[in-house]
This record gives structure tokens, sequence and C-alpha cells, in this order.
């Protein structure tokens, strides 16, 4: 009935979250709201690493930072770093982080993606001479916020699709 | 943990100091390439229920209005032959070779980098139509930027106002030399290291010079709306309006050198324009 456990369910959801961080805005948005973008890969990813702990790994992770290199035209390597550190933190924790309320958990999130944001922004002043500026929060502000949607709509995915 | 982050930290290293790989680049931006088409479905729908319903009226005024242009074109053309024609047999006499260059692919954005710190789009022509790395792009009016990573099907281009990109002009009406460097603002190009001296002014048409091989000569690349005398800072400020319409246009067109550089997969040793220093998209901003 389910011999993969829903494994193309948590690939498909990534991969969804992959366009979403690459979809282009409408001409009629104002181009400052770029900066909310949220990482959604990285919210997806955080649901599945702490709801499915054995599923998700840090080697898929990292696997997963090249292709979002090659997306969004950044050094080879620095989104695997990203996210690895991310789905290590995560799955390290993934049972205290599973007993938290949404509230606390979008806290931890919001922690992660600014450190994220940061060590990306520090990768990339070695080759850019582009500044480290407050900016950098923004889309960890945006993450937190939509962590609860994300979370539940994920939840609601995980549950029709019987992933185990 | 240990072991990704080191291997991580190897790739950036190898991948900021040299070009090994950007055949890796290449193939992953391949593999990528279908999700950009996927993050356009939106807007296909739009534009093609926009030709669906728009009205016979408007099709017949677009329509009006196209033919007129064509008229104007074609009379531009004309005179182009002839001119193409005596320019050849004056450098003949001057015993140099032709400048012109020789063929150009018309290509469609896919999008636009999500990325507000950067200036790149995808386009739809890759390496299966013989684009390769660091081929100029022009637009309708103007120079547009440069081909910076090429897929199967698919290749990344660089605008000349990324604030990573700089590109060699002069005036036309006099030939002054300058730099143009993008500045991270569509509308708005920074002639670099400008003496004070120099006869560059308000409304001159800036056009790509030639030099450092990247970018064919004559193309236009914006025109002068500020020139200011810097006396403090020894530098004349000089604000270039890029001609092509970075941030609107939807078909560019990837200029060849010749007509044997377009052989798809190419010779190994294609006529790949020599790496200039000054065009190269690594070059520092602004060190005024």
């Amino acid at each position: 009935m389910n011999p993969t456990r829903g494994g193309w369910v948590i690939l498909l959801t990534i991969v969804f979250g992959m366009i979403l961080s690459v979809a282009r805005l409408p001409d009629f948005v104002p181009s400052w709201a770029g900066w909310l973008r949220p990482q959604w890969v990285v919210l997806v990813l955080f649901f599945w690493v702490i709801e499915f702990p054995d599923r998700v790994g840090m080697i898929l992770a990292w696997c997963l930072g090249f292709l979002l290199d090659a997306l969004n035209a950044e050094p080879l390597g620095i989104n695997g770093l990203c996210l690895a550190t991310i789905t290590f933190i995560a799955w390290s924790f993934h049972e205290r982080l599973r007993m938290y309320s949404i509230v606390q958990q979008a806290t931890v999130l919001f922690v992660l993606v600014i450190g994220v944001q940061y060590l990306r922004a520090s990768v990339h002043s070695l080759t850019l001479d582009t500044p480290v500026s407050l900016a950098l929060a923004v889309p960890a502000v945006t993450s937190t916020i939509l962590w609860p949607f994300v979370a539940g709509a994920l939840r609601g995915v995980s549950q029709r699709f019987r992933v185990r | 943990m240990l072991a990704l982050a080191i291997s991580s930290t190897l790739l950036l290293i190898v991948g900021s100091t040299t070009r090994f790989l950007d055949p890796v680049r290449g193939a992953l931006l391949t593999v990528v390439s279908p999700l950009y088409f996927v993050a356009e479905i939106p807007y296909v729908f739009s534009a093609f229920a926009t030709d669906v319903f728009s009205s016979r009226d408007t099709l017949l005024e677009e329509k009006a209005s196209l033919a007129d242009r064509v008229l104007e074109l074609s009379a531009v053309a004309q005179r182009y032959d002839s001119l193409q024609a005596e320019n050849e047999r004056l450098r003949e006499l001057l015993g140099s070779t032709s400048r012109l260059p020789g063929d150009v692919l018309v290509a469609e954005l896919v999008t636009v980098i999500a990325n507000n710190q950067r200036h790149e789009v995808i386009i739809d022509k890759g390496s299966s139509d013989g684009v390769a790395v660091g081929q100029p792009v022009i637009d309708a009016s103007g120079l547009f930027g440069q081909v910076v990573e090429v897929g199967a099907f698919t290749s990344r281009v660089l605008l000349i106002s990324d604030g990573t990109h700089a590109v060699p002009v002069q005036v036309n009406r006099n030939d002054v030399r300058a730099i143009a460097a993008g500045t991270g603002a569509f509308a708005r190009l920074e002639l670099e290291n400008v003496p004070v001296t120099a006869d560059i002014r308000e409304g001159d048409l800036m056009v790509s010079s030639g030099l450092g091989g990247r970018f064919p000569r004559g193309y236009p690349v914006g025109r002068v709306v500020v020139a200011i005398n810097d006396n403090a800072a020894g530098v004349k400020r000089v604000e270039v309006r890029p001609s092509a319409a970075l941030d609107r246009t939807r078909h560019v067109l990837i200029v060849f050198e010749s007509v044997s550089q377009r052989d798809p997969g190419g010779p190994p040793n294609s006529p790949e324009p020599s790496e200039p220093v000054s065009t190269e998209p690594s070059v520092p901003e602004g060190n005024t």
C-alpha cells in the first residue's frame, strides 16, 4: 500500500519549496518585497527533520544545498553548509523540539535562520563586495511568522499521505 | 557534520579561486532549470489569457503600429547594407580586418534571479544552442549583459547594472574612454575614475568600446544623465542611464563573434574572448 512510506511526498514538498524560493514576483509588487521572501526550503526541511528524523538526514540536506546553489546562483557549497547545519541542530534536538509549542519552535527557527543568513552573508562577502546589513534578518522574521502555517500544512500532508 | 562542513568549505574555496567547478555548475543548472519554468507557469497562463481575451481593436492597433515600425526599420536597414559595404571597402583599404559581429540568436527570458542583491536573469538558450560563457547579450535598444553560466538548455546572464559588473565604454561623440560600472540599480551605471578634464557631458551617448575583447564595439550602453565635477575627490561624477530595458525586456539577443562560433558544442578552442580584467564579473566595485 505504501512501500516508499511517503518518501515521494517529502521530496515533492521540498521541490515545491524550491520553486517558491525562485518564483518571480509579479510586476506590480514593489521590488523591496523581494527582501521579505522567507527561506522556504529551510522551513520545509525543518519540519521533516523534527517530525521524521529517520527519513531526512544531513547528507540529503547537503545535496539539496547544491541544487539551491545552482537555483540561486550562489557559490557552490554555501547552501549545503547552511542546510546541513540546520538539519544537524534540528536532528540533535528533534525530541525536545517536537514537545515544544508552535511558538517555541518558531523561536528556535528564527535563531537558526538568522544564524544561517549571517553565515551566508559572511561567505558572500569573501567573493562579493556586498555589505552585511540588517536586511538579512528580514527573511528570518518572515520565516518565523510563516512557520505555524507551513507546519500545519505539512502536518496535514503527512497525515493525508501517511508518511512514516 | 564536521566532514560535510569541511567539504563545503573546501568547495567554496575551490569555487571562488579557480574555475574547476564551472562544468559542475553547468550540470547542476541543467538539472534545476525545469524548476524555473514551473515557477513561471502562473505568468505564462496570465499572458496566455491576456492574448486570448484582448479585444480585436487592440490587436488591430498593435498590428498597425508594428507595421509602421517594420517600415521604419527597413528604411534603416537599407542604409545599413550600403554602409556596411562601404565600411568593408574602407577597412580593406586601410588593411584592417572586418569588425562587424557575425550572428545573433534570439533568446527569451525564463526568469529573473530572485535576489535583490544580484541582477541576473535566466534565458532559454544553452550549450545545446552553442551559447558559451562570456558571450555578450543585447536587447532591442542596447547592451544588456553577458553570459556567465551555461547549462544544456538555459544559461545565466549577468546584467550590466549588477554591482559586480563593469564594461569598457567610450563617448560616441569624441571616443573618450571610460569604464561603466553597475551600481545595483537598474536605472543607473557609474563611470569610474573619470578625470575632471574629460570631455563628457550630459546627454552624451556611451557605446561599448570593444576594449578588453569581451563586448563587441559600438553597441549603445547608455546616456549620460549626470556629469558633475567633484573637486574634493578630483574626479568627475558621471551617471549613465542604460539604453537597454534591463528590468522590462522579455527578448534578448546573444551575439556571436562569427558564424563558426555557433556550432553546438563548439570546437575546444572556439574564439572565446580573452579574459579582460575590466569586464570580469569579479571586478571589485568602485575604488574611488
